[in-house]
């Protein structure tokens, strides 16, 4: 079965090494390495943005979490697409006519101080880097599905691939291969929920009104992949093979009771079909009664689903603003009404894509809904098309599936690897191509390493978290100093380091474990829903008590970000100034 | 249409302002790329020079622009961010089923998209129109060509 797999992978990998070493002829400068020399049309370009937003999460983790913990998980879908909204709504055109090349460019341009602009390239690295972390994982587990290898084969396999690439083609390079791989995800996940929804509608009339307990359409056997404790919801016969509650079977029926079994690994239990789906203790899914409900519903946030919902939906919408790997893509337009338009077909893209994970995770939890018991949430999606389509044609769509999922990993990765590459030597050392290389080996290296440390979390959760220190450090930073003139440099850093820090402590202590309960729980394992507008608050405070440090040439600054090309070009070109002078200026330095 | 300075012996040509003959007379050369900058643009100038009118003029513009931009997030923010709401007060609205499939389902699975897609079209519509008619509130001349 893995062949066809291993070869789609294998095809992924080395056509995107290909796309990316035709970049080298071409990138020449340290300009273009950047921002790909900022040729590239609006639909071209908005496809790249999308292949590079749309990351381990999007693909397995949303439609997995959604099998285990509810619709409520579709939020997170709707957040990154909404996420796109927002930044066109508020960022897109004047910080395309602003013409920084990073946020901490930005923050120097608009705000001229040099402490600034080591906070925001900190921020930039613990941004990249825990977004980096899922995708690690996303390439340990699909590599782990595919061939059985170790988690830490895919985690580095990736590690290297992309610190590569990037060290070799830069982003001129990867601006093709980004566009490409947008295309190759979208029928990586379009053509198998099509497919097996196509396939289901031939077995049965699926129930989607799952208010009751899930139960077996036909006959099946689940196998244990690991030592699994687990309830039924009722009683039911079944035909056992391996160890059961401390007893080994050889293909005895046993009659389990509707209370807790613990399921050796190997172990393969055979239900008839209207027999009761067993629920697994340790992947915490939610009652059957509350699977349609709006509200996310885990286990952290079991109390309070109303706040984690609202946690998610702030740090999602808001949060894809302050994205740094996100922001630089920007800087590819043309003008900034090419940024809108560039925006618009974003949201266009994404909407198209997020379309499919959402039919996957139904047909996974009505027809498969063993899947959710014997495998880990993110890989679900992995196994869903063999399971459903047995023979040759299930095991194609398997190999276009994984195929697709290290797509994904490829383009956020390699995205992510260019800004904090890109921070490292353009912000905090010396610039140049050489030193941007070596800075793109060296922070691929430790989120490879860093990766193994955290796959227990889920994927959906992991870049929930990126996009919730985003939204209450550079969102508001972005925000404020587009639309407010008296926004200082001591407001923005105060605001960045009171919102991104408790936002990242709230976090870190939720992966340490310190509170498992109650609103505790709920308020650092979400805490987007109190450090954004906490953020926004200290910014526009701490701004107001300090009015004397406005920066002097605040008028001019203003002016760049929000004439429209038609009056800039003249403005500029009457001044004497060489036409595009405006776009090209890059902050004082 | 480009036949940029063909035996242009004007002085000064590409510097409007720099070699004037004489003061009150202003030499004009006609040359395809300079046909814009050569009109005077008084608003452009109070603009560039942060003039008190000037500042008067971009504030109303950017302030403009962020009325339509915050009127769209909150139309977006109040069409998706009422569902938890509703649901919360109105527990019966999760257990609705249109034709079998639940209403979460169809909400937060396809029915949120095209909202934004709507509203996004909408404000980059005015957005543009809004620059338009700043463009051609600053510089009336700019309504000629392609503008």
């Amino acid at each position: 079965m893995p062949d066809a797999a291993v070869g789609a992978i294998a095809f992924v990998t080395l056509l995107t090494i290909m796309v990316g070493a035709r970049g080298i002829r071409v990138a020449r400068t340290p300009d273009d390495f950047m921002v790909a020399a900022r040729q590239v049309p609006p639909a071209l370009n908005a496809a790249a943005i999308s292949g590079e937003y749309l990351s381990a999460a999007s693909f397995l983790g949303i439609a997995g979490l959604v099998v285990v913990q509810g619709l409520g998980a579709l939020w997170y879908s709707v957040g990154y697409t909404a996420g796109y909204l927002v930044l066109l709504l508020l960022v897109a055109a004047p910080l395309r006519r602003f013409g920084a090349y990073t946020i901490p460019d930005f923050a120097v341009g608009r705000l001229g101080s040099r402490g600034l602009r080591q906070t925001a390239t900190a921020l930039v690295l613990v941004i990249g880097w825990f977004y980096l972390l899922p995708q690690m994982k996303g390439a340990g587990i699909t590599l782990q599905w595919v061939l059985g290898t170790p988690y830490w084969v895919g985690a580095a396999t990736l590690g290297v691939v992309v610190s590569c690439n990037i060290a070799m083609g830069g982003m001129k390079g990867v601006t093709f291969v980004q566009c490409f791989q947008y295309w190759l995800k979208l029928c990586a996940i379009g053509i198998p929920a099509l497919v097996l929804l196509i396939a289901a509608g031939h077995h049965s009339s699926p129930n989607l009104t799952p208010d009751r307990a899930a139960v077996f359409t036909r006959a099946t056997v689940v196998t244990m992949t690991q030592a699994t404790s687990f309830t039924l919801p009722h009683a039911a016969a079944t035909t056992v093979t391996g160890l059961l509650d401390q007893r080994t079977y050889r293909d005895q029926g046993v009659r389990l009771c509707a209370c807790r079994h613990v399921a050796g690994a190997g172990t393969r239990i055979g239900f008839a079909a209207g027999a009761p789906v067993p629920v697994s203790l340790a992947m915490e899914p939610s009652s059957g009664d509350s699977w349609d409900s709006p509200f996310l519903t885990s286990a952290t946030s079991g109390a309070h689903p109303l706040a984690a919902t609202y946690g998610v939906i702030i740090a999602t919408f808001f949060g894809a603003i302050g994205l740094p790997h996100i922001l630089v893509r920007f800087y590819t337009n043309p003008d900034g009404e090419a940024a809108r338009r560039t925006t618009l077909i974003v949201v266009l893209l994404l909407s198209s894509f997020y379309l499919f994970p959402t039919v996957l995770a139904v047909l996974a939890r009505t027809q498969a809904p063993q899947l959710y018991l014997s495998s880990d949430s993110d890989s679900i999606v992995l196994a869903l098309p063999t399971v459903l389509l047995g023979g040759l044609p299930g095991e194609l769509l398997a190999a276009l599936v994984a195929a697709g999922a290290f797509a994904a990993f490829l383009s956020t990765s390699s995205g992510l690897l260019v800004s904090v590459a890109g921070a490292l030597s353009h912000d905090l050392l010396k610039r140049g191509v050489t030193t941007f290389r070596w800075c793109a080996i060296t922070a691929g290296a430790i989120a490879t390493i860093a990766a193994l440390l955290i796959d227990r979390f889920s994927l959906a959760l992991l870049v929930g978290w990126a996009f919730a220190i985003a939204a209450s450090s550079f969102c508001p930073l972005m925000v404020l100093g587009i639309w407010w003139r008296r926004l200082t440099r001591i407001g923005a850093m105060a605001g960045i380091v009171i919102g991104g820090g408790s936002c990242l402590a709230a976090i870190v202590s939720t992966m340490l474990g310190v509170s498992a309960s109650g609103w505790g729980a709920v308020l650092t394992s979400q805490p987007a829903s109190w450090t954004v507008p906490l953020a926004f608050g200290v910014m526009i405070v701490v701004s107001l008590l300090t009015q004397r440090t406005v920066p002097a040439n605040v008028g001019q600054v203003m002016l760049r970000m929000h004439l429209p090309e038609a009056l800039s070009r003249q403005a500029y070109r009457a001044a004497g100034q060489a036409p595009g002078a405006a776009g090209r200026s890059r902050g004082q330095r | 249409m480009t036949a940029p300075d063909l035996g242009d012996p004007a002085p000064g040509a590409g510097d409007p302002g720099a070699g004037d003959p004489a003061p009150g007379r202003q030499r004009v050369v006609w040359r395809p790329d300079q046909v814009l900058v050569q009109h005077d643009i008084p608003g452009l100038s109070d603009l560039r020079d942060d003039t008190t009118a000037g500042r008067l003029l971009l504030k109303s513009f950017v302030r403009a622009q962020l009325g339509l931009s915050l009127m769209c997030l909150t139309f977006a923010l109040t069409v998706t961010a009422s569902f938890p709401v509703i649901a919360a007060m109105v527990p019966s609205v999760s257990r609705i089923t249109v034709g079998g499939v639940p209403l979460t389902l169809i909400v937060l699975g396809f029915a949120f998209y095209p909202v934004f897609l709507a509203v996004g079209w909408f404000y980059n519509r005015h957005a543009r129109q809004l620059e338009v008619r700043f463009t051609s509130l600053v510089d009336p001349a700019s309504r000629r060509p392609d503008a």
